[in-house]
């Protein structure tokens, strides 16, 4: 039960960290940018394409184009680049649009691509290991599983509340007044499954004061090591050039 | 026989309640027996069992009196830890019964084991033994939290003998189960007794698990109404005036041996197969 693929968490944290301290302070966007189709490869190699490329353009696409056309039209300047209409769009719009969605694009593909490749349950063994206390770390878990169930559980509310005759579907109004008879059956439900499911772990010895043990790990590699150590002195160096220019 | 737990004159009410959930009940539980805890809801079952577990008073305060032993020792100086090795307890619900933070049900069995720190390897020995038994190894890989009721309450069972308890608490395991899985349910409790496990089940389908049980104790009221052999207890005219009813089969016992019913008609050698006395 060992994870021997992937990269140690806190490798990818390092790298990580390295690329968002680079990505706020260099200057421009052309560094930013190229970072997306770096991320796009890495994703090709990984396998997971598919899954980046879709959460990318479902998050932070949208909110791109959204930034344009808004820094583009409202954003104060001098130089009219083009006119459409009555509406003028600036360079001076476009440059900061430019500049803020690079970042923008860069740090969450980034992200997604961190999440893509790394398990929860990696991040939380790692976390674990950094003397993270196990009950924190179950909260964690717990509650990305449960959150489908809850997702789940809430449908079938729904479902029952719409054979007894309620409306769900209709103008925003109509679904408003859904919310309380979902959410008041969803709670309540959940609180009381949350006394036994207390109880389930209690029977389980999570309260145990024994050194807790583990089946799932990850172990650090010889590369995990050394990129972990580039990234460290890769900050450095930035920061030392950066502070000598 | 050895007696694993032994209850003398306990009284439990609930912190929010004036009212005793459970009141002056004393029993003995032996050793590799199996138990049934029988009784309407509110009838004070479930509470007995978290008693007899440890539940009560460590994790649900309120008024408890009276004397609770396990293996001859006072209970409330038993550790939970202790307690959760030898004493194990199988909830209701299975939906509630998944950790939640396991994504394997190898993983989830493993839980308990991983919590009480046993090692690595020896916890994967024994969650593969577990699964074997309780013949679930289809299921190992899957993920805990997307499995049908049935297949939950197997895994919540395994994830509790993995840690080898002497005794065995199931609170209504069937109550959300189809009728396969429930035949599986109690096939399961039926091989935890051949290993020697005291099984206590809390049910009040007496249709269902009179098949599988060495003794009744029938609780009315908060209190413990009669206790012993199946068969006695049925015969008992505290139990005619309980709520319960009797299993359809005790029933028809009953009438098989009822000489003022006529039959309808006989067959020659028929009723005497059947341990009828018109010899």
């Amino acid at each position: 039960m060992e994870n021997k693929k992937s990269l140690y968490p806190t490798t990818k944290f390092w790298m990580l960290l390295f690329m968002f301290i680079t990505i706020a302070l260099v200057p421009g966007y052309k560094y930013q940018y190229a970072i997306l189709p770096l991320v796009l490869i890495l994703a090709l190699f990984s396998g997971v394409i598919k899954q980046v490329t879709l959460n990318f353009l479902r998050s932070t696409f949208i909110l791109c184009i959204v930034i344009f056309l808004m820094q583009g039209i409202f954003y104060p300047g001098e130089t009219i680049l083009f006119s459409v209409g009555f509406i003028d769009v600036y360079q001076e719009g476009i440059m900061m649009s430019l500049s803020l969605t690079s970042k923008i694009v860069a740090i969450s593909s980034l992200v997604i691509l961190f999440f893509a490749t790394t398990k929860i349950k990696d991040i939380v063994f790692s976390l674990e290991k950094m003397g993270l206390s196990p009950k924190a770390t179950y909260v964690i878990l717990s509650t990305l599983q449960i959150i489908p169930a809850l997702s789940a559980k809430s449908e079938t509310i729904m479902e029952a509340q719409s054979s007894r005759g309620m409306e769900t579907e209709g103008n925003i109004l109509v679904r408003l007044k859904t919310l309380l008879p979902v959410f008041t059956p969803l709670v309540l439900s959940s609180l009381e499954a949350t006394e036994e499911r207390v109880l389930t772990l209690e029977a389980r010895a999570f309260s145990s004061t024994a050194k807790r043990t583990q089946i799932y790990t990850v172990e650090k590699r010889a590369i995990d090591y050394i990129l972990a150590a580039v990234a460290i002195i890769a900050i450095i160096l930035f920061f030392v050039l950066r502070g000598g220019l | 026989m050895h007696k694993v737990l032994s209850l003398k004159n306990v009284s439990y009410a609930y912190p929010s309640s004036e009212q005793n959930a459970v009141t002056n009940v004393s029993i003995d539980i032996e050793a590799g027996k199996i138990y049934s805890i029988a009784g309407i809801n509110g009838s004070g079952k479930t509470t007995l069992g978290l008693i007899m577990r440890g539940f009560i008073p460590k994790i649900y305060h309120g008024q408890l009196s009276g004397e609770i032993r396990y293996n001859g020792k006072e209970m409330s100086t038993q550790s939970m830890d202790v307690l959760c090795q030898e004493i194990g307890y199988v909830f209701q619900n299975p939906f509630t019964q998944m950790s939640a933070a396991k994504d394997t049900v190898f993983e989830e069995v493993a839980f308990a084991l991983e919590n009480l720190g046993v090692n690595p390897e020896e916890i994967k020995d024994r969650v593969t033994g577990t699964i074997r038994l309780l013949d679930i190894e289809n299921l190992k890989d899957k993920n805990p939290m997307e499995l049908s009721g049935g297949q939950k309450q197997k895994v919540a069972i395994a994830s509790v003998v993995v840690m080898n308890p002497n005794v065995l608490i199931l609170d209504e395991p069937t109550s959300q189960l189809d009728p396969v899985a429930t035949k599986e349910i109690f096939e399961i409790i039926k091989l935890l007794k051949q290993r020697g496990t005291t099984v206590i089940l809390i049910e009040h389908k007496l249709e269902q698990i009179a098949e599988y049980t060495d003794e009744l104790i029938i609780m009315e009221g908060s209190e413990l109404l009669v206790a012993g052999d199946t068969k006695s207890v049925l015969e008992t005219t505290e139990y005619s005036q309980s709520s319960l009813e009797y299993p359809k089969y005790y029933e028809l016992y009953k009438a098989l041996n009822d000489e003022s019913i006529e039959p309808f008609y006989t067959l020659e050698g028929m009723s005497t197969a059947i341990g009828g006395k018109d010899e």
